[in-house]
């Protein structure tokens, strides 16, 4: 198989200054997936793509430092939508021209799990989401979804988005020695305007709140308290 | 030893107890080797500390940070399974 297989590093955190931008665990799969596909020689090169700010540049060292073979910055500071980063995406896709793009489900910050999917659709690509297992061949990609239920297993025409579910593999940890030779590999960086793609959000984040507290449960003595409490709640 | 003292420092940024504890314990550990002398004791305590970064270091990170992810997104089977568990 000659592909070019792209893990998609997603880097989730821009909005607070003092956070540090973080690996999307479900990303470092697919980055991890793409590496093994080129350690079997089912993959001829692994570009890993990242979009945030200068400090994403690091998480792409970190994805050639497991094995990807160079890196696409897209420099924003702005936090984008889902459907603008799939149109992002579209944009590499389209110039890369890759047999197979890698994602994570979903980010971890807003946990919309759209990406992907949006992905494929603006592409015009097979997809298969939720992956726990992907087998190449030469005609097709094997992939088992995880579903509602048990699991789904499609074959796939390439090019084709895959995202990566948490039981797809474990990543391998990144070593100093990988890190110091990742510093040699190329990394291209460009802006949503170099790919002609507008960074406008329809959407407003209205409010974001935590879950309300957990009431601690009551302690009762027997069962006639048990009862007498239940009662009084109204539901005897 | 140096490269050794590198690998830790970098490793102990991602470690659950955090950079600063591992800072900490490898400044100790080192000094406490600080009088090898012959080639051979210097190299066995360079791959014991590399096997340590190996063998514990990292795969307690991994461990901590799989283990997070598990919790956080468990399969609709887990999550059923885990109900039951508080319910009972």
């Amino acid at each position: 198989l000659h592909a070019n297989l792209h893990g998609v590093v997603d880097d989730p955190l821009h909005t607070d200054k003092e956070t540090h931008c973080q690996r999307n665990p479900f990303c470092e799969i697919a980055v991890e997936e793409a590496v093994r596909m080129k350690d079997q020689k089912l993959a001829s090169e692994v570009v890993a793509v990242t979009i945030g700010p200068t400090q994403s540049q690091e998480t792409l060292r970190t994805a050639m430092a497991m094995g990807a073979d160079r890196g696409v910055h897209i420099k924003c500071d702005q936090e984008l939508q889902p459907l603008t980063v799939a149109k992002l995406l579209k944009a590499v896709a389209e110039k890369e021209k890759p047999d197979m793009v890698l994602l994570g489900k979903q980010a971890i910050d807003d946990d919309a799990n759209q990406t992907g999917q949006m992905l494929s659709a603006l592409l015009g690509w097979s997809q298969g989401s939720f992956a726990s297992k992907v087998t190449a061949t030469k005609e097709s990609l094997e992939v088992v979804r995880e579903i509602d239920g048990g699991t789904e297993t499609l074959s796939l025409k390439m090019p084709a988005v895959v995202t990566a579910d948490l039981r797809l593999n474990e990543p391998r940890y990144a070593t100093l020695p990988n890190i110091m030779k990742a510093r040699k590999k190329p990394v291209e960086t460009m802006s949503p305007e170099d790919l002609g793609v507008s960074i406008d959000t329809k959407l407003k984040t209205v409010s974001v709140a935590e879950p309300p507290t957990r009431q601690a449960g009551a302690m009762v003595a027997d069962v006639n308290e048990l009862v007498a409490k239940i009662k009084a709640a109204g539901f005897a | 030893v140096r490269d050794l003292y590198k690998r830790v420092i970098v490793v102990g940024k991602d470690y659950p107890k955090g950079p600063d504890y591992v800072r900490e314990k490898a400044k100790k550990w080192f000094f406490q080797n600080k009088d090898l002398s012959s080639e051979r004791d210097i190299k066995r305590a360079v791959a014991t500390g590399r096997a340590f970064i190996r063998d514990e270091m990292i795969a307690a990170i991994q461990l901590k940070k799989y283990r997070v992810m598990r919790e956080r997104y468990k399969v609709p089977e887990e999550e059923a399974l885990a109900e039951n568990r508080t319910k009972s």
